[in-house]
């Protein structure tokens, strides 16, 4: 129960990250951390990204975490799907 | 067949021509395709096209082998084969009014291309009986709005264009070359360096459209022999996370086209990977016009060698300049849309300013007609404006393009309306970009909608009614209207009927002063002029709406922490303030501005 507890702060905690690199590194006005709903698609609806920010973001994950988006197309676009899926990936593949 | 025989068989009897082959002709994720099962899978798919009607077709795809059998068996029929633009909400509706039928892709292996009736009347007349000159691909003019300009392409446009390719940039590659691309095939470029070069040469090309640098890497690692069909923002991305050394070689060419690549991108790709990248100028409508290849250490010399700059154009091309405002006015077998000239060629002038030089060369000066370019798409600014003002809550609206995270986004200054101000002053700044973000996205594609907005009173104007792009650029310098920890203090007020003075305090910690020059912070002049604006709605207790500002200077730098004076001062029969921001002998802001009471907002109180 507690490593439970203690995992979900964690992943908690990753997606407070990633909602704050996501509005950093694409400078979003206007939109805070708790904006951003954390099982809300990223591209088109819900933040309403696009392909620029799509290279963008790919590169700052692979800069701040040190993770390698891989080669398999569907694998990323499920990866980037959301703030969770994005920190599921970054916490499952960081050293 | 041999590529470099300059005997190129033509399109439409490719697939006779080659069809006991089993040369490769498509490689991907979803299989490997030969020749052999291109010829069979066109005729399997122009019976299907034959049984519904000849007329438009839309071809929806994101794979490239299947977009070559579809256009192929329209072509077998004489229907003309549709291409989507990037973006709107609704394709088919934009793009697919009278068209007969859909080519889509589907689950199933053994027609992953299914051929649908749709509701357009068939058998549109074929304009003529000569097979190059029939109507084949239309493009969408890339996203200027909603639907876009259909071009239609002849498959004389094509088929020449392709003989000049490979006469041009097709040397020495071998026939087992393999062509990359992350540029789409429903733009002109990526349909003919990606698609129809490839076919036409003999050379196999990807079916996936791949545009992370992560997923395309290593399947250029594997191969002896590559081309890199890419843009500007994809190339430039790579440059700075791919390891560019393991392809020197191997990747034996790159092109660039959609935009003008960073010359520091082209010479780093030239460094690292051994070959310096083509980069192609052209349109929809003019197909390619010209290419250069920039390289370091390149320059003007006396042989007459083109400079880092300049554009050469591509054979069988003529580029002019023409009067009054400098457009290029672009002359070649592949301009589809203009004037028809007697010896077939077709004559288009361009929205682009050109300088010539030397040897037909010429250098890009820039859009003409406030035509900008966001990630390789052409954007009509003026368009846009146009639409923001369709929307209740704009009275006016302008755009600008400005770089955020490294890419050009465009931005949006919106002089609200009444009906506008009401709802600003209600639900704030997020409920109205919000709304207007959602009109634009009826009708634009995602990558043009403005990434910031500034809601203000009235745009600003100078002496010749111009709206000065500095000050609307000032605009985005300080942080969003929504921000209201960044006002400085008042510490008193005197006032009269011709004059008023606030004295104000500063703080050192201003938001304002964040970002603008870092470790050396300065309050932007705009900030100061908002403070000046502000102080005359409250002095004269009304609703103002700003006309006009004359002689606006900003002769010394404030810099944030300590004090000064906001002094505004009116004639008896003026209907002009004087405003002067000062610290003792140091002014910061001087200038006048015009105003007139805002009557909607009076009626509205």
């Amino acid at each position: 129960m507690r490593a439970q507890e203690t995992g979900e702060a964690i992943v908690e905690s990753l997606e407070q990250e990633i909602k704050e690199l996501i509005i950093d590194v694409l400078v979003l006005e206007d939109v805070t951390p708790g904006d951003i709903e954390p099982e809300a698609a990223l591209f088109v609806e819900g933040l309403g990204l696009d392909s620029i920010d799509a290279l963008e973001l790919a590169m700052a994950l692979e800069e701040r975490y040190g993770v390698q988006i891989g080669d398999d197309p569907d694998q990323n676009r499920k990866i980037f799907a959301s703030v969770r899926d994005l920190a599921a990936f970054v916490g499952a593949s960081r050293v | 067949m041999d590529p470099n025989s300059g005997n190129l068989i033509s399109f439409l009897q490719l697939q006779s021509v080659s069809a006991a082959s089993d040369a490769p002709l498509a490689f991907g994720s979803r299989g490997d395709r030969c020749r052999a099962d291109f010829a069979r899978d066109v005729a399997r798919m122009a019976a299907a096209v034959a049984s519904v009607g000849r007329g438009r077709w839309l071809v929806d795809t994101a794979d490239r082998y299947l977009a070559a059998v579809g256009l192929f068996a329209l072509a077998e029929s004489g229907s003309v084969a549709v291409l989507p633009s990037a973006g709107p909400a609704d394709p088919q509706a934009a793009w697919g009014a009278d068209a007969v039928g859909l080519l889509a892709e589907s689950e199933s292996s053994e027609t992953p291309l299914v051929a649908t009736a749709l509701a357009g009347s068939a058998g549109a007349p074929i304009e003529s009986g000569d097979r190059r000159g029939r109507p084949w691909v239309e493009f969408r003019t890339s996203g200027t709005s909603g639907a876009g300009q259909p071009v239609v392409k002849a498959v004389r446009h094509l088929e020449d264009e392709v003989r000049i390719l490979e006469a041009r940039l097709g040397r020495g590659l071998p026939a087992t070359t393999r062509i990359f691309a992350t540029a789409a095939h429903r733009h002109i470029y990526g349909l003919l360096f990606g698609v129809l070069w490839p076919l036409a040469s003999g050379r196999a090309f990807q079916r996936d459209i791949l545009l992370h640098a992560r997923e395309l890497l290593p399947r250029l690692e594997e191969c002896a022999a590559s081309v890199l069909v890419t843009t500007p923002v994809h190339l430039k991305r790579m440059a700075e996370s791919a390891n560019l050394e393991a392809l020197r070689g191997r990747c034996l060419r790159v092109f660039s086209s959609g935009g003008p690549l960073d010359e520091a991108v082209a010479h780093e790709v030239a460094d690292r990977l051994g070959c310096a990248p083509f980069e192609i100028f052209g349109s929809t409508e003019t197909g390619g016009v010209a290419i250069r290849c920039r390289r370091e250490g390149g320059g003007a010399n006396a042989s007459g060698e083109a400079t880092q700059e300049e554009w050469e154009p591509m054979p069988e091309v003529l580029v002019r300049v023409v009067a009054p405002d400098g457009r290029a006015e672009v002359t070649s077998p592949f301009v589809s849309t203009g004037e028809r000239q007697s010896d077939g060629r077709t004559c288009t002038v361009m929205g682009d300013r050109i300088e010539m030089r030397p040897g037909g060369r010429f250098v890009l000066l820039g859009r003409a007609d406030r035509v900008v370019k966001i990630a390789e798409k052409r954007l009509s600014l003026p368009e846009m404006e146009r639409t923001l003002c369709g929307h209740p809550f704009v009275a006016e609206a302008s755009l600008l393009v400005r770089e955020i995270a490294r890419e050009s986004r465009v931005h949006a200054v919106v002089a609200l309306s009444g009906a506008g101000r009401e709802e600003f002053v209600r639900e704030g700044s997020r409920c109205c970009r919000g709304a207007l973000v959602a009109h634009l996205a009826k009708r634009y594609d995602r990558v043009f909608l403005p990434r910031a907005w500034r809601f203000v009173a009235a745009l600003p104007r100078d002496g010749q009614d111009k709206i000065p792009q500095a000050a609307l650029r000032a605009l985005f310098d300080a942080p969003s209207a929504s921000d209201r920890s960044s006002s400085p203090r008042t510490l008193g007020e005197k006032r009269s009927e011709e004059m008023f003075e606030r004295r104000l305090d500063v703080p050192a910690d201003l938001v304002h002063g964040a970002g603008h020059f870092p470790g050396n912070p300065l309050v932007p002049g705009v900030v100061q002029l908002d403070w000046a604006l502000r102080a005359a709605g409250d002095w004269l207790a009304t609703p103002l709406v700003l006309i006009g500002l004359k002689g606006l200077k900003y002769p010394e730098p404030l810099v944030p922490g300590g004090r000064v004076t906001l002094r505004l001062e009116r004639g008896v029969a003026s209907t002009a303030i004087r405003f002067r921001l000062f610290d003792g002998e140091r002014v910061h802001l001087d200038g006048r501005a015009e105003f007139a009471v805002d009557r909607d907002l009076r009626s509205g109180e």
